[in-house]
């Protein structure tokens, strides 16, 4: 219990700092960087507690996107107005299954070399990688636009 | 479009001001490399194209275009001072100094690498040389240099550094810090904006912002592959 509480509130730790870094380069407002942070926070703690619990990277990921943009376009708007749906988009980008596009390229870097060998491997490995990045990235895209939808939100 | 808006914001500062202004008929195409606006009024219409000169992330210059939409849409603003407002804000919103975006990208994309499963050094490695890589980025977009060029170059420089730095330091995740090194590349905005896009309906639009972080992400390959070619980490 205390390794898995461990775990989510590392990988929390490590997405507030990467929301918050990209917060800064997408020109956020300073009181906003907060809330990029939080938001980057609980994406990451909410989607390591449920594949700790046996969930899909695929299947977290849209839950942690949902539930983030539910938050931030739900309660945040009354503070940040229409930022709070940039804020959500900033607290999902540390979710972007950036391990599995680094396997996808090194496979195909391997596939394509001269002299490769195991091709029949690599190949499933490359192909299983990508895949994971095109769903995971098309269930945080969906997460955040449903939510908004169903918000229906206003922009001014 | 130019600071990070999806396609319905831009529908919607359009329909606002354009009927502040009085007119009766209004019709609105947002593309991706340009825009183009019919407006009538008493049986007479006009109708204007204008370039997109770019697209970026810029928070802060989107929410005060916003305002401004907003306060020209109660007030009735004349468009002459709607004009000249909006290129006061695109000359004076604050933005960050570039040092600080360097470090800030460093420190974003070690503790991606972190999450990946990076260890310490390779963290270290990583933010060096993301920090290093969004100076260069800032230092060929002022030049004018084509956005993919920048991504390419970018991807080489980072990844070269990431991966020689973990690589000097003794650090047992090498790859990931050469990969690390260029999240800085991975167009976070534009992709999820694509997939808002289609949702609400601008198909074309989203397609276009789709296709844009494909070729971005080809060009991060390229510059990947260069890098692990001159460590010598290629098979």
């Amino acid at each position: 219990m205390t390794a898995l509480l461990a775990h989510v509130l590392h990988q929390a730790a490590l997405g507030a700092l990467a929301a918050a870094g990209f917060g800064v380069l997408f020109n956020a407002a300073p009181r906003a960087l907060v809330f990029c942070a939080v938001g980057g926070a609980l994406a990451l703690a909410l989607r390591t507690a449920l594949q700790d619990n046996g969930w899909s990277l695929e299947a977290a990921s849209f839950v942690a996107a949902v539930a983030v943009t539910l938050l931030a376009a739900g309660v945040l708007r009354r503070w940040l107005g229409s930022g709070a749906t940039a804020v959500a988009v900033a607290g999902c980008i540390p979710m972007v299954p950036g391990a599995f596009f680094a396997r996808a390229l090194l496979g195909l870097f391997a596939l394509t070399a001269p002299n490769a060998t195991g091709l029949d491997q690599t190949l499933a490995v490359t192909i299983v990688a990508m895949l994971r990045v095109v769903f995971t990235l098309g269930g945080i895209g969906a997460g955040i636009a449903i939510s908004l939808t169903v918000l229906r939100r206003r922009e001014f | 479009m130019q600071s990070g808006s999806n396609g319905r914001v831009i529908h919607e500062c359009g329909a606002l001001l354009a009927r502040s202004q009085g007119v009766d008929l209004l019709g609105l195409r947002v593309g991706y490399a340009s825009t183009s606006i019919t407006l009538g009024r008493d049986g007479n219409s006009i109708t204007r194209m204008v370039t997109v000169a770019g697209h970026g992330v810029n928070h802060r210059l989107d929410q005060a275009v916003r305002a401004l939409v907003r306060e020209a849409a109660a007030s009735g603003m004349a468009p002459v001072d709607i004009g000249s407002r909006l290129d006061a804000l695109v000359r004076d919103t604050p933005r960050y100094p570039g040092w600080l975006v360097a470090i800030a990208v460093g420190v974003a994309c070690a503790a991606f690498a972190g999450l990946f499963g990076a260890d310490q050094r390779a963290m270290l490695a990583t933010l060096l040389a993301s920090g290093i890589g969004q100076s260069l980025r800032q230092i060929m977009h002022r030049h004018g240099i084509n956005v993919f060029v920048i991504v390419a170059a970018v991807a080489l420089l980072s990844a070269f550094l990431g991966g020689l730095g973990a690589r000097l330091d003794g650090s047992g995740t090498v790859d990931l810090a050469l990969f690390g090194a260029t999240l800085l590349l991975v167009p976070g905005v534009p992709a999820t904006n694509a997939q808002v896009d289609v949702v609400d309906g601008f198909p074309t639009l989203g397609s276009a912002r789709a296709v844009s972080v494909l070729m971005v992400m080809v060009f991060v390959a390229v510059g990947i592959w260069l890098a692990q070619m001159l460590l010598g980490m290629q098979t």
